[in-house]
């Protein structure tokens, strides 16, 4: 009886989906007159518009508690693998995903991809080399920084054993066009709030956007949220961590420091390392150790961290020479380093980098801030939450030791875990097995085949 | 009485004899085995620790200046019970430096003979050595001739700085002497020599006295010049320690092996032999080379500029012959703080707004911290020398360059 009212559930949301992606591909035609990579399920702010009225929450005060009634949820979309978060994570995933084989949609809560790295303006990519100053991070993560050496001052610093910085609206622009390129589809501007479970197994992801609450139905979900929003709405243990939360920004102005009369003055604070755009300094930020998942404590951060850097600019201003240094911009996004951290079914952890250890299920290879440590490996079971199924976590969320937390948050492996788990859940789709099941040696051979370095 | 005649005519008559050839053939084994021991070539081998800890010399001055008996000061002492039976026994049988000089010596004799008056030095080194350790303070206690010998591998090593091989200079040292004076050092110099006379003296003296003792039943008269120069050397020794004392209670102190003992009695004790320099896995031990001073010359420092000291390691604490280095267990070991970090916040990176976690990530014990600071509005490490065990991982992790960011300064205080 309830399997088959599921089935006429599902039935009718796939008819919908097929209805609404129909729409969408008239509206984008309509509105941009070319299609735009795999236009066909376009969405249309037109359309939304309309779904907005037809989608309320309905939320009741009853006797002084809010009750969210039981209501449908419209299905935007279904697809073999869905990935939620676009950041450096989701974006390798749900390329290689795409390359592997399988439909892939992606979902991103802003308006751009990039997360941290374009967002939160961490233009600085740590952790691409071990000792030794040799790159381990290749495969799709290097695709993209060979994509911004062939752009006009789009990297700086790309040169054996160093750290490249990046401009971030550069990587914005390079992800749109590879994103594009695989044929993944995107929504933008949508914010995944919670699973559609079946048991311990996840079919989808119900999101928020100015649409409303929709849902996405997926073979297999990718947990790029960093904050593994999504694995934690299925109900996977996890570990909740707090960490340094700051907020980057970027000065400009500083090729037009008066050398002369700052000759010695005491240098100011916070100057922060060149960027591609000549003049203009990013400033890292570190920031007191919060909980990340506190939208009170996020609010009263974003606060202090701009009255300080407001402050600072004036400060700095102040000391001869430097009049003319301007505050360029605050990133948009606030420097949330670790939240939650994925139990998973293998830790990665510090013992295992001293020692060396060679996993059998080995999916990556990670480097460290500066080179400071030789290889480590990064093991499939890391993705893999202990319990819940069809889902699995890339990027910072994976699961580590708190030791090794501020390794696997950097960005070359944030690529590295993401390529991961774009492989095996394509491999999951096709082999139509649980993604803890996948034959990991044809993860390993795809991996190898898109270029991806296992050690 | 002139017991150096004696040991001189133990040296050279019989050489050609069959128990010639037999001690012969001892003495190079001997030689062979001691330098097999020491030899660069075979890390992880504790037997290198038998080669200076043989000499009953180290065993009596660091029994006396330690108060304390540890498992490596037995080997010593059964080598006093030898000696006092058979004179200059060791010297005879087992030493490799001796064998060495020996040879040399005879070379030197063909190149012409040569006179010169060395003064009994080997029995002032050992009296003063002894009064010294007396007062927990052996004066010239690396004088030893197996400590110096013990040095000599070194020469070898791969990579070696100053502090490593110019130590081992004292065995050359010692080749050259021979050459130009013929066994001078041996039957002159040599406080281990000297110690064994003074041992067998003392031994012959006490039959005289008591003579139900004695085996020979021969009386002999008390050696008043021998008595008296040992009674002069040992006071003098103890008031020399004395005196030195508020110059080594101002000494500052040293980021030494875990479980040294106090920095004033620690460079006497020290033999410099190099046994804690050779067993150290990270190679951190190095010497020092003088940067602080005379007296402290070739005692083993730390240096973590590029490793740490290991907390599953303690053979430094196993191999050290005179005591120098107590004898740890790994849990007495996390008991004990080589030094504490301090941190410069102008070089660290987290002071420059930079991402960095190294050293809160290598530390063994989960002792650093990174404290967010309102006023600089940037994160400062913070050490909690509760935890801190001053084993180096920080420093030697820390990825600034040239300068590191955190450096461990010597701070001896038990945890």
């Amino acid at each position: 009886m309830n399997e088959s009212m599921n089935r006429r559930d599902c039935l009718r949301m796939l008819g919908f989906s097929g209805l609404t992606a129909g729409l969408g591909a008239i509206s984008s035609r309509q509105l941009f007159g070319q299609d735009v990579g795999e236009s066909s399920s376009f969405q249309s702010s037109v359309i939304a518009t309309h779904k907005v009225e037809n989608n309320r929450g309905g939320a009741a005060l009853v006797a002084g508690k809010v009750i969210q009634p039981r209501r449908e949820l419209p299905i935007l979309d279904k697809t073999n693998v869905l990935v939620v978060g676009g950041g450096p994570a989701g974006v390798v995933a749900a390329i290689a995903a795409k390359r592997a084989g399988v439909s892939v949609t992606l979902v991103e809560r802003y308006g751009h991809f990039g997360g941290l790295w374009t967002g939160g303006l961490v233009l600085l990519v740590l952790g691409h080399i071990v000792k030794g100053g040799r790159q381990v991070c290749q495969g799709i993560g290097e695709e993209i920084m060979r994509r911004l050496d062939k752009l006009d001052g789009a990297i700086i610093n790309r040169t054996a054993g160093n750290n490249p910085t990046v401009d971030a609206e550069a990587v914005k622009y390079v992800m749109v066009e590879m994103v594009e390129e695989a044929g993944v589809k995107v929504f933008l501007h949508c914010w995944g709030v919670d699973t559609v479970i079946d048991g311990n197994v996840v079919r989808g992801v119900v999101f928020e956007s100015k649409s409303g609450r929709q849902a996405i139905l997926a073979d297999v979900v990718i947990d790029a949220t960093g904050d593994g929003d999504v694995f934690a709405a299925a109900g996977a243990t996890f570990e909740h961590r707090s960490h340094n939360v700051g907020l980057v920004s970027r000065i400009g102005n500083l090729d037009q420091v008066d050398r002369e009369k700052a000759s010695g003055q005491p240098k100011p604070r916070h100057l922060g390392s060149p960027t591609p755009v000549v003049g203009v300094n990013w400033v890292n930020m570190q920031g007191p150790e919060v909980d990340g998942l506190d939208v009170a404590m996020l609010t009263r951060m974003e606060m202090n961290h701009r009255k300080f850097i407001w402050k600072n600019i004036q400060k700095t201003r102040q000391i001869p020479g430097y009049e003319r240094v301007y505050l360029v911009e605050t990133a948009p996004q606030l420097g949330v380093r670790i939240t939650r951290v994925l139990d998973g079914l293998k830790t990665v952890t510090l013992a295992d980098l001293k020692a060396g250890t060679k996993f059998p299920d080995v999916v990556g290879v990670g480097g460290s801030e500066k080179g400071e440590h030789g290889e480590w490996q990064i093991p499939y079971g890391a993705l893999v939450p202990v319990k819940t199924d069809n889902v699995l976590a890339a990027g910072r969320c994976i699961c580590a030791e708190l030791r090794m937390a501020d390794l696997v948050r950097l960005i070359p492996n944030c690529f590295v875990t993401g390529h991961a788990a774009g492989v095996a859940s394509a491999v999951a789709v096709e082999d139509a097995c649980r993604p803890r099941d996948v034959d990991i040696n044809k993860v390993q051979q795809i991996l190898r085949q898109q270029e991806a370095y296992l050690g | 009485m002139s017991l150096h005649s004696e040991s001189k005519t133990s040296f050279d008559t019989e050489t050609f004899s069959n128990r010639g050839r037999l001690r012969l053939f001892i003495r190079v084994m001997c030689l062979v085995v001691a330098i097999a021991a020491l030899w660069p070539i075979l890390p992880g081998t504790n037997s290198l620790v038998f080669v200076p800890a043989l000499s009953p010399f180290v065993a009596i001055a660091s029994l006396l200046g330690n108060r304390t008996f540890h498992a490596l000061i037995w080997l010593g002492l059964m080598v006093v019970v030898v000696v006092l039976v058979r004179h200059r026994f060791f010297c005879r049988w087992i030493c490799p430096l001796g064998l060495c000089v020996d040879i040399v010596s005879r070379l030197g004799k063909r190149l012409g003979p040569r006179y010169m008056r060395v003064p009994l030095l080997g029995q002032w080194i050992v009296c003063l050595t002894i009064g010294g350790a007396l007062l927990g303070y052996p004066l010239l206690l690396w004088l030893d001739p197996l400590a110096v010998f013990a040095n000599f591998p070194f020469l070898f090593r791969q990579n070696s700085r100053l502090g490593i091989w110019l130590p081992a200079t004292g065995f050359l040292a010692i080749i050259v002497l021979s050459i130009i004076w013929p066994r001078a050092w041996c039957e002159r110099i040599c406080p281990l020599g000297a110690f064994q006379d003074l041992l067998f003296l003392a031994r012959r003296t006490l039959q005289s006295i008591i003579p139900k003792v004695s085996e020979t039943g021969k009386k002999r008269n008390v050696d008043l010049n021998i008595a008296r120069r040992t009674v002069l050397g040992v006071a003098a020794g103890a008031v020399w320690a004395y005196a030195a004392r508020p110059v080594r209670a101002k000494t500052s102190p040293h980021l030494r092996p875990p479980g040294a003992r106090d920095e004033s009695q620690f460079v006497g004790l020290c033999t410099r032999c190099g046994n804690c320099l050779r067993v150290c896995p990270s190679r951190i031990i190095e010497r020092d080379v003088g940067q602080n001073g005379w007296a402290t010359l070739f005692t083993p420092v730390l240096r973590f500029e590029n490793d740490y000291c290991r907390e599953d390691c303690i053979r430094c604490t196993q191999v050290c012959p005179s005591g120098a280095i107590t004898r740890l267990s790994l849990a007495e070991k996390m008991g004990i703080r080589i030094g504490l970090p301090q941190v410069d916040m102008n070089v660290c990176l987290l002071g420059n707004d930079q991402e960095c976690s190294v050293c809160k990530r290598w530390c063994p014990y989960d002792a650093i911290r990174y404290v967010f600071s309102e006023m600089e509005y940037t994160l400062k490490p913070q050490i909690d020398p509760h935890k801190c065990t001053g084993c180096g991982a920080c420093e030697a992790a820390c990825p600034t360059e040239p300068q590191k960011a955190i450096i461990v300064l010597p701070c001896p205080v038990n945890i």
